[in-house]
C-alpha cells in the first residue's frame, strides 16, 4: 500500500483560502482591544494595531454581561439541549430511517417531522409564548424542551441519511444472537453513528449556543441571561459600543470552538470504515 | 424486560428535573405585606439610572417593593407578557404608534386622576391625547422625558469660521452653499440604515405640514400627495450637501465622520450624541432647529415623549403605582435623568439642560413643539424604506402616490374605526 | 421477532411523535388561526375571513420579497455547495495541520452576527471600493451594499461565507463512510482525481449532498440575520427576504394576523419545494 503523501495542492489551496477568515478575524481582534475613540472611517484607521494592548475591553465586557453567569447559563442550556437530541433524535431518525421506505405511517411521520423544519419561527413564536406559560414551562427547562422540538426535524434528516450507509446485516446478525431491537440499537447502531452524533452535537450547540429568540421569548426579560442575550447589552437604539461587543464575542466564541474541536476527533474517528468492512 | 425500565428511568428523570424546575419557578419568597410594583420600560441604555432608582426608592419605601427592567428588546417581551396576560404595573414606553396600539387595545388605565400630571408641560399631554386613534376618555400616559430633533453642528468649526444658525429656509441653503465653498462637507447622512431618513423629514415635516396631518388623512380630508409635496421636493434639495453616496454610510459610520470633523452638521435627533462623543469626547456639539419654511412665524422644534410611564388596566393597586411616579417624577430625579441621557425633561419647572440642546433652548422654554409625524407611521408600512428608496430613485410623484395607496392598505382598519367614530359623534 | 420490532419501533415514535405535535404542530395551528384575523400581537381581534390571504397576492412588497429570497438561496445554494464540497475533499485529504485547518474553516459559523454584520459593512463600504479604484474596475468602486441592483450579490457573498462551515462538517462526516478499500479498488482500475470523484466519491456521499441541499435551501429562504446584520432590508427595499418580511412587520409591527398568512404561505412553498428535492435525490440515490 501506498503510504499517504501530502497533498501539496489542497494544502495551497486551503492556505489561500484562509485569508477569507484570517482577515475578518483580524479586524474583529483589533476592534477587541482598541477603544471607541480610535475608531475611524478610514482603511489605514482601521487596520492599524491598537495603541495599547490592554485587557480593559474584555474585563468591562464580562462585567457588563455577568459574564460567568451566563456562560452558566449558556452551558447548562446547550448540554442538556446537545445530550437530550443525540438521544431522543438519534433513536427517533433510527425508527424512521429503517422503517419509511416500507410502511406508509413511518414514511408519513417522517416527511411530517422533517417539513416541521420549515415552519417559520415567527408564527410559532406568540403561541409558544402562550402555550409555555399555560403549561408552566416558561422557564429553562421549557427552553431545552424547546429546542428539542426544533432541532428534531434536521437531526433527523442527518441521522436517517447516515443509516442509509449502514448496512442492515449488522443489525440482523445481532438479531440471531437473540439480541431485542432496543439493545441492538444501543449496543450496535448507537455506537456506529458516533460521527454523526458528533456532526449532530456541533450543529445543535451552534444553534442553541447563538439563539437569541427562544430564551427572549420564553423566559420574557427574567433576571437570567444566556450570553447572546447578555450581548445584547451593547446594542442600543442610538449606539453600540463595538469595541466592548467585539470584546465580549471573542469571548463567547472560545467554548464552542474547543467544543468544536473535541467533536470534530469524533467525527474523524469514525468506526464506519472498520465496522462496514 | 430491559426496554421498559429504561423507559421508566428516563421517564423519572425527565419528572424529577420537571419537579426541580418548577419549584425553582415558585421561589419567589412572599414578602410579608409589601406591594410589587414592576415596571418595564424600554430604554435600555437608561438601565443605569433606573436601577439607582430602584435602589434609592426600596431604600426608602417600607410599604412598596419596586423592580424596574430595562430588558433589551423590551417591545417584544411586552408583547409576550400581553398574550400571556402577564402585565407589569407600570410600562415605560416612547409616544409612538405603538402606545396609540396599547390605549386601543384597552391595555392601559386612565389615569387622569393622578396628581403628578398636573407638573407636566401641557404641550406633552397634547401630543399623548391627540396619539390616541380616535378621541378616547381619558389621560393614559404620564409624559417623562422627550427628546428633540433638528440638526447637530460642530459648535468651533461654526465659531472659526463664522458662520450663523439659520432661521429660514433659504438661509439654511445659504449656509450650506458657505460651508461648501470653504470644502467642507455641510451634511454627513446615514441613508443605509433607513430610520436616519426619518430625521430630517420629520425635522422639516413639523414647519411644513400640519402636525394633524396622519389624522387629516384619515378623515379623509386630505392626501399626503397634497401635503407633503413641498417637504419631499425640499429634502431632496438636501442632498447635494450630503456625502456623494449616502446609502453606503449606516448611523455609525455618520456619527463617526461627524466625530471626526468630515462634515459641518449633521441632521439626527439628541439621542446621537452619546455615541459620538464616544468617539471623540471633545467634540463641542451643538443643535439648531432645522429651518425648513420661509416664514420664520412657523417655526416650531420636532420633539416627542421620548419616554412616558402607563399604568396597564391589570394593575392592582393604583396608589402604590402613583407613589412610585411620584418618587420618578421627583425634581432630583429627573435631572439625573437628563444629565445621562442628554433629554429633554416634560414636567414643568427649572431643570438644567445639556449645552448640546442650548439652541433649541428658546423653543423648548416657550413650548413651541410639535410632535414627529412618523409617530403617526405604522412601522409595517415602512415609511422609512420608502424614504430610502425615494431618495435614490428621486421621482416625487412616484414617492408620493405609493405614500397615498400604502397609506389606505396599511392602516385599513384604523381608518375604518376613525369613520366610525366621526359618523357616531357627527351629530353630537 | 418480527412483532417485537414493530412494538419496539411504535414505541420510539409514537411518545416523541407526540412532544413534537405538542411543541411544533398545535402552535402552528394557533398560528394558522391567527391568520384568519386582523391581529396585531395584543389586543383584541375580528375575524376577516380570507382577507388576508386575497391581500397577500396582491400585495407587491409580498412578490418582491419571494423574487428576491429565491433568487439568493438559488444561488447562495450553489455557490455554498461547490465550495464546501471542495474544502470537504481538500481538508479529508493528507494534508499537513489539518485540526487547525478544519477548526479555521470552521470559525465564520461562531462569529455573531453584530460581528459579521460590522466587518463585512466595513470591508463592502470602505475597503473593496479602495481597492477597486486602486485597480481601476470602475463597477466596484461604490459600496456594492447601496446599490438596489447588487446589494442582493453581498448579502450572498455573507451567506455562504458562514454557511460553507456547516456544510463542510456533513460533508466531512459524509466522506468518513466511504470505505478506504473503494478508493484502494478504485486506484487498481486507474480511478483518480476527477474519475475518482465522479465514480467512487460522489455516488456513495449522495444522501449528504441531499441533506446539504435541504438544509441550504431551507436555512437560504429562511435567510434574516444576514439582511438584518447587512442591509436591513435596504437599498429601496431591494433585499427584504420573506422572513424579513414577517419578523419585521408581523412581531415587531402591527401586522400580526396578515404576516401569520404570509408565514402560512410561505411555509407551504418551502415544503413543496424540499419535497421535490427530497424526491429528486431519492430517485438519485435508488439509482446508484
Amino acid at each position: 500500500m501506498i503510504t499517504k503523501k501530502t497533498n501539496w495542492t489542497a494544502m495551497i489551496l486551503l492556505i489561500l483560502g484562509l485569508s477569507t477568515i484570517v482577515f475578518p478575524l483580524y479586524l474583529t481582534l483589533v476592534i477587541a482591544f482598541k477603544q471607541p475613540t480610535e475608531m475611524t472611517n478610514s482603511i489605514s484607521g482601521i487596520l492599524s494595531l491598537p495603541k495599547v494592548w490592554s485587557l480593559d475591553n474584555f474585563r468591562e465586557a464580562m462585567r457588563v454581561t455577568d459574564f460567568w453567569n451566563s456562560l452558566r447559563n449558556s452551558l447548562v442550556i446547550t448540554l442538556a439541549a446537545v445530550g437530550l437530541s443525540i438521544a431522543v433524535h438519534s433513536i427517533m431518525g433510527y425508527a424512521l430511517g429503517r422503517n419509511k421506505a416500507g410502511s406508509k405511517f413511518y414514511s408519513f411521520v417522517y416527511l411530517f417531522i422533517v417539513s416541521g423544519m420549515f415552519v417559520p419561527f415567527a408564527i410559532l413564536m406568540m403561541p409558544l409564548a402562550k402555550q409555555t406559560a399555560e403549561l408552566g414551562l416558561a422557564n429553562w427547562f421549557g427552553v431545552i424542551l424547546l429546542y428539542v422540538v426544533f432541532y428534531m426535524p434536521m437531526n433527523i434528516l442527518l441521522y436517517s441519511g447516515y443509516l442509509v450507509n449502514i448496512p442492515m446485516a449488522l443489525e440482523e446478525a445481532a438479531k440471531v444472537d437473540g439480541a431485542s431491537t432496543w439493545t441492538t440499537y444501543w449496543k450496535i447502531i448507537f455506537p456506529i453513528m458516533r460521527p454523526m452524533h458528533a456532526t449532530v452535537a456541533v450543529l445543535t450547540a451552534l444553534a442553541v449556543w447563538n439563539d437569541v429568540m427562544t430564551p427572549l421569548v420564553i423566559l420574557a426579560g427574567s433576571d437570567q441571561n444566556t450570553l447572546p442575550l447578555a450581548q445584547l447589552n451593547f446594542q442600543t437604539q442610538f449606539g453600540t459600543n463595538y469595541n466592548l461587543a467585539f470584546a465580549s464575542y471573542l469571548l463567547s466564541l472560545i467554548p464552542i470552538l474547543i467544543f468544536y474541536i473535541i467533536c470534530q476527533k469524533q467525527i474523524l474517528n469514525g468506526v464506519v470504515n472498520g465496522a462496514v468492512k | 424486560m430491559m426496554k421498559g425500565k429504561r423507559i421508566k428511568y428516563l421517564g423519572a428523570a425527565l419528572c424529577c428535573i420537571m419537579t426541580a424546575f418548577v419549584i425553582q419557578g415558585c421561589g419567589k419568597a412572599a414578602d410579608g405585606q409589601k406591594v410589587e410594583i414592576e415596571i418595564v420600560q424600554y430604554k435600555p441604555e437608561a438601565a443605569t439610572y433606573f436601577d439607582m432608582v430602584e435602589d434609592e426608592f426600596n431604600a426608602t419605601h417600607d410599604n412598596i417593593s419596586l423592580k424596574i427592567s430595562s430588558p433589551n428588546d423590551a417591545m417584544t417581551i411586552l408583547r409576550t407578557r400581553f398574550i400571556r396576560e402577564d402585565y407589569p404595573d407600570i410600562i415605560g414606553i416612547g409616544g409612538d404608534i405603538n402606545y396609540s396600539y396599547f390605549v386601543d387595545a384597552q391595555i392601559l388605565s386612565d389615569v387622569s386622576d393622578y396628581e403628578g400630571l398636573k407638573g407636566i408641560n401641557q404641550g406633552y399631554l397634547d401630543i399623548a391625547e391627540s396619539l390616541e386613534l380616535v378621541p378616547t376618555e381619558g389621560t393614559y400616559i404620564v409624559p417623562y422625558v422627550a427628546n428633540a430633533a433638528g440638526v447637530l453642528y460642530n459648535r468651533d468649526m461654526f465659531e472659526e469660521h463664522g458662520w450663523q444658525i439659520p432661521e429660514t429656509w433659504d438661509e439654511m441653503k445659504a449656509l450650506c452653499e458657505e460651508i461648501k465653498a470653504e470644502g467642507i462637507l455641510p451634511f454627513y447622512f446615514g441613508f443605509k440604515d433607513t430610520w436616519t431618513c426619518l430625521a430630517p423629514w420629520n425635522a422639516m415635516a413639523v414647519e411644513l405640514s400640519p402636525s394633524d396631518t396622519a389624522k387629516q388623512v384619515n378623515s379623509g380630508n386630505t392626501n399626503f400627495t397634497k401635503e407633503y409635496r413641498e417637504l419631499s421636493e425640499k429634502y431632496l434639495e438636501l442632498l447635494p450637501y450630503g456625502p456623494d453616496d449616502p446609502f453606503a454610510y449606516g448611523y455609525n459610520d455618520a456619527c463617526t465622520a461627524f466625530a471626526r470633523g468630515e462634515s459641518a452638521m449633521y441632521p439626527i435627533g439628541s439621542y446621537a450624541t452619546p455615541q459620538i462623543l464616544s468617539v471623540n469626547p471633545d467634540l463641542n456639539i451643538d443643535s439648531f432647529v432645522m429651518p425648513a419654511s420661509d416664514n420664520k412665524e412657523d417655526r416650531t422644534l420636532n420633539s416627542g415623549i421620548d419616554l412616558g410611564f402607563c399604568v396597564t388596566a391589570d394593575c392592582k393597586n393604583k396608589e402604590a403605582a402613583y407613589e412610585v411616579l411620584d418618587f420618578l417624577l421627583a425634581d432630583e430625579n429627573i435631572q439625573k435623568y437628563i444629565d445621562d441621557q442628554n433629554a429633554v425633561p416634560c414636567k414643568a419647572g427649572e431643570f438644567k439642560l445639556s449645552p448640546m440642546l442650548d439652541g433649541m433652548l428658546e423653543f423648548i422654554e416657550a413650548g413651541n413643539m410639535t410632535d414627529y409625524q412618523d409617530h403617526y407611521y405604522p412601522s409595517e408600512m415602512a415609511v422609512d424604506a420608502q424614504l430610502q428608496t425615494f431618495l435614490i430613485q428621486q421621482d416625487v410623484d412616484a414617492f408620493l402616490k405609493k405614500f397615498d395607496t400604502d397609506w389606505q392598505r396599511y392602516n385599513r382598519d384604523i381608518i375604518r374605526l376613525v369613520q366610525a367614530y366621526e359618523k357616531e359623534h357627527k351629530n353630537v | 421477532m418480527k412483532n417485537e420490532r414493530k412494538r419496539t419501533f411504535l414505541l420510539i415514535t409514537i411518545p416523541i411523535l407526540a412532544l413534537f405535535i405538542c411543541f411544533n404542530t398545535i402552535p402552528l395551528i394557533r398560528g394558522v388561526i391567527y391568520s384568519f384575523t386582523n391581529f396585531k400581537g395584543f389586543g383584541s381581534y375580528d375575524w376577516v375571513g380570507f382577507r388576508n390571504y386575497i391581500d397577500l397576492f396582491s400585495d407587491a412588497r409580498v412578490g418582491k420579497s419571494y423574487l428576491f429570497t429565491f433568487k439568493l438561496a438559488i444561488v447562495s445554494t450553489i455557490v455554498t455547495n461547490v465550495i464546501a464540497l471542495l474544502l470537504a475533499l481538500a481538508l479529508n485529504s493528507s494534508i499537513k495541520a489539518k485540526s487547525f485547518f478544519r477548526g479555521a474553516y470552521f470559525l465564520p459559523n461562531i462569529l455573531g452576527a453584530l460581528v459579521v454584520g460590522y466587518i463585512f459593512n466595513y470591508f463592502f463600504t470602505y475597503i473593496l471600493p479602495a481597492l477597486a479604484s486602486m485597480i481601476g474596475i470602475e463597477s466596484l468602486k461604490s459600496s456594492i451594499l447601496s446599490d438596489p441592483g447588487s446589494a442582493w450579490f453581498g448579502i450572498m457573498i455573507v451567506c455562504a461565507w458562514q454557511a460553507i462551515a456547516m456544510n463542510t462538517i456533513i460533508y466531512i462526516s459524509g466522506l468518513q463512510t466511504v470505505p478506504e478499500d473503494v478508493y484502494e479498488a478504485g486506484g487498481l482500475d486507474g480511478a483518480t482525481g476527477w474519475k475518482q470523484f465522479k465514480y467512487l466519491t460522489f455516488p456513495l456521499i449522495i444522501p449528504f449532498f441531499s441533506i446539504n441541499m435541504v438544509l441550504c435551501v431551507k436555512n437560504f429562504l429562511m435567510v434574516f440575520d444576514q439582511i438584518m446584520a447587512l442591509t436591513k432590508g435596504g437599498p429601496a427595499q431591494s433585499t427584504e427576504s420573506i422572513s424579513y418580511l414577517i419578523y419585521n412587520n408581523g412581531m415587531s409591527g402591527g401586522q400580526f394576523g396578515f404576516q401569520s398568512a404570509n408565514a402560512v404561505v410561505f411555509f407551504i412553498v418551502i415544503v413543496c419545494v424540499s419535497v421535490a428535492q427530497m424526491k429528486f435525490s431519492g430517485k438519485k440515490e435508488e439509482q446508484l
